[in-house]
């Protein structure tokens, strides 16, 4: 018996956050194995248009799927490792991409300058809003950063100048400097390689902050507060910075965003953005390095090859939160847990057979 | 005399924004729950007594009992789904979830209501009263009215009599109450069930005020955070005044300044609050 079977999972105090984890778990495959299984993965995922038949819909279903789960990488590090529910991400994800068009639609910026530009407001927006709700508990916390992205939304649908509630359209085409010349991305075939780079950059960074002291010390303060502060934690400046580290990826997303869709509209700060990010963190279950991008390609996938119409996919888009919620809070991943775990349990019950050589 | 014009018109707004509040007060502060699908209420109940009133030809007064029950029992299976939830005391879960069920019911909605911007029929939008040189009409006067009584009855129930007592044992500690044989799971219900209740009436009194769109829930919504927050949580009065105070100060803003943005200046002074006194105006 492993110490998986031991699962420290006690009966949590009232008002706590029971979000079990995946953190701690011993990895179900040896270490070579998994460090073998990465390249794999990129190679596979690299080519995955053109193994899917490279017509200009999968290019551009896979793009979306890209910049989607770089958009939902920013609110995870926030909901998953400081157990924060901020509804006011798609601020970020807006600003990058409305950062993004103004500069490069009124004074002709190039997409390096654009993109430093983006992340500069989006970080100095997020110390903004972090440093004002520091002091607001749980859901306080959640009320605030809701109203500001509705109040951003008001604002954005009303200012001439950043296009009123039609936006600011003709965003140019990304070109960045190259070999020999620079690469212009026409289409989202040649989008493709752009959008895949950054999502695997992202990846690594979410990748890297899951093993930073700042990102234990996150998990720490979201699982014991009380702990981290006797241990000479700063809740307050680690709630701030990890919400302040999380802006910037989501501002990203809005960067690339506004290169494929070659305009930006008050949509993007609209209710769809919201509740898509947080599904696609919830529903393949919190606090997986991968869940992000799996619920980002769910869900983009639904909507750009099976989509029922707008309304409609309102509904499937927040019926699958509430469901997934209700049933079972870890996400699809806690579904196939509980299967496991009843496989298990179920051939532990039979008799065991004459001992095995070899098995442990 | 404008400013009287704007403080009429401000009192009017606010006793709506106080309204819509109420039930989120007494949904937080006395039951520890919250529901991020209020605006959605608030938005089906402007839009039941809608088709009560055009499509079925119901009289406007007649009209809000239907959208009152119709929302209500949308209220009573929103919260029946989430009896797990709510005896968990798991507010983040609930958070997302309402959340979640406010996205699908603007979806429902717009598929069954159409997108268009709408009027409810109300025979007393026409009627214009006066005190001094401002004018109002009589829907502002029941908002009014409404708004007082509402917030009179659920005071005094919440503070003097036995059911409030039980609903304020409950929010103190729900496994407690129990012990003294208090159904947990049926009061959250019907604290659940009052406070869609509430929004439905704020829509149906409120909603022949301007056109109603299937979208308006998510930014109604805000108002209701904007009191709660700035009301200090739970506080029944503090909702009132700062429902009221809100009210004034929209219109005011309104009038010199351009009007989109003054929900923009309100949550800019939330922020100063925040910052300077999280617990909000709260007087104990």
């Amino acid at each position: 018996m492993s110490v998986r079977d031991v699962d420290v999972r006690g009966e949590p105090a009232p008002g706590k956050y029971r979000w079990s984890g995946s953190t701690g778990r011993r990895p179900a495959l040896p270490a070579a194995v998994r460090l073998a299984l990465w390249p794999v993965l990129l190679v596979v995922g690299y080519l995955a248009p053109v193994l899917l038949g490279g017509s200009d819909r999968i290019y551009a279903t896979m793009v979306l799927i890209a910049i989607f789960a770089i958009m939902s990488y920013g609110i995870d590090i926030v909901l998953s490792y400081l157990g924060e529910v901020s509804l006011g991400h798609t601020l970020f994800w807006a600003g990058g991409a409305y950062v993004t068009a103004v500069f490069s639609v009124k004074y002709g910026w190039g997409p390096l300058p654009a993109l430093l530009a983006a992340i500069a407001v989006v970080t100095v927006l997020a110390v903004v809003l972090g440093l004002a709700t520091n002091r607001t508990r749980e859901f306080v916390f959640s009320l605030v950063t809701y109203a500001a992205a509705v109040i951003g939304l008001t604002v954005v649908s009303n200012n001439a100048f950043l296009g009123g509630s039609d936006g600011l359209v003709g965003v140019p085409l990304l070109a960045l400097p190259a070999v020999g010349g620079e690469y212009v991305a026409r289409s989202n075939a040649e989008l493709w390689p752009i959008a895949f780079v950054l999502l695997v950059l992202v990846i690594a960074v979410i990748a890297r902050f899951r093993r930073s002291r700042l990102g234990a010390t996150a998990l720490m303060t979201q699982m014991n507060p009380d702990l981290a502060t006797t241990l000479g934690v700063d809740v307050r400046r680690i709630r701030v910075l990890v919400f302040v580290l999380s802006a910037p990826i989501a501002g990203l997303a809005g960067w690339l965003y506004a290169y494929q869709r070659s305009y930006v509209s008050p949509d993007l700060l609209s209710a769809y953005f919201l509740l898509f990010m947080l599904t696609a963190v919830i529903l393949p279950g919190r606090r997986l390095l991968l869940g992000p991008l799996v619920g980002a390609a769910i869900l983009t996938t639904q909507q750009q090859l099976f989509s029922f119409g707008g309304d409609a996919d309102k509904i499937v888009l927040g019926g699958l939160l509430a469901a997934v919620l209700l049933l079972s809070p870890d996400g699809l991943v806690g579904i196939w847990r509980a299967v496991v775990r009843r496989l298990a349990r179920g051939r532990a019950s039979r008799p065991e057979p004459a001992a095995e050589p070899g098995a442990s | 005399m404008k400013l009287l014009d704007q403080l009429v018109n401000g009192l009017a707004l606010g006793a709506g924004y106080a309204l819509l509040a109420v039930g989120w007060t007494v949904l937080l502060g006395a039951a520890r729950l919250v529901n991020f699908a209020h605006g959605q209420l608030y938005m089906l109940g402007a839009f039941v007594t809608w088709v009560a009133t055009s499509a079925l030809g119901v009289p406007y007064l007649l009209a809000i009992p239907i959208a009152l029950v119709a929302v209500g029992v949308l209220g009573l299976l929103m919260q029946l789904a989430m009896t797990r939830l709510v005896l968990e005391q798991n507010i983040v879960s609930l958070m997302l979830v309402t959340l979640a069920f406010g996205y699908l019911i603007q979806g429902g909605a717009a598929l069954v209501f159409g997108g268009n911007p709408q009027r409810i029929p109300s025979p007393f939008t026409g009627e214009n009263l006066a005190v001094g040189s401002a004018r109002f009409t009589q829907q502002d006067a029941l908002i009014i009215i409404a708004a007082l009584a509402l917030y009179a009855a659920t005071y005094y129930v919440l503070s003097r009599t036995n059911i409030g007592r039980i609903v304020r044992g409950v929010a103190e500690d729900p496994r407690l109450a129990q012990l003294y044989g208090i159904n947990a799971a049926r009061v959250y219900l019907g604290v659940f069930v009052f406070a869609a209740l509430s929004a439905a009436l704020a829509g149906a009194i409120i909603g022949p005020r301007s056109p109603i769109l299937t979208s308006i829930g998510f930014e109604e919504v805000i108002i209701t955070f904007l009191v709660v927050v700035l009301g200090g949580i739970g506080s029944i009065l503090g909702g009132l005044i700062t429902g009221l105070g809100l009210g004034v100060f929209v219109a005011v803003f309104g009038a010199y300044f351009p009007p989109a943005y003054s929900m923009a200046a309100a949550f800019a002074v939330l922020l100063i609050v925040l910052v300077v006194r999280p617990e909000g105006l709260k007087i104990r």
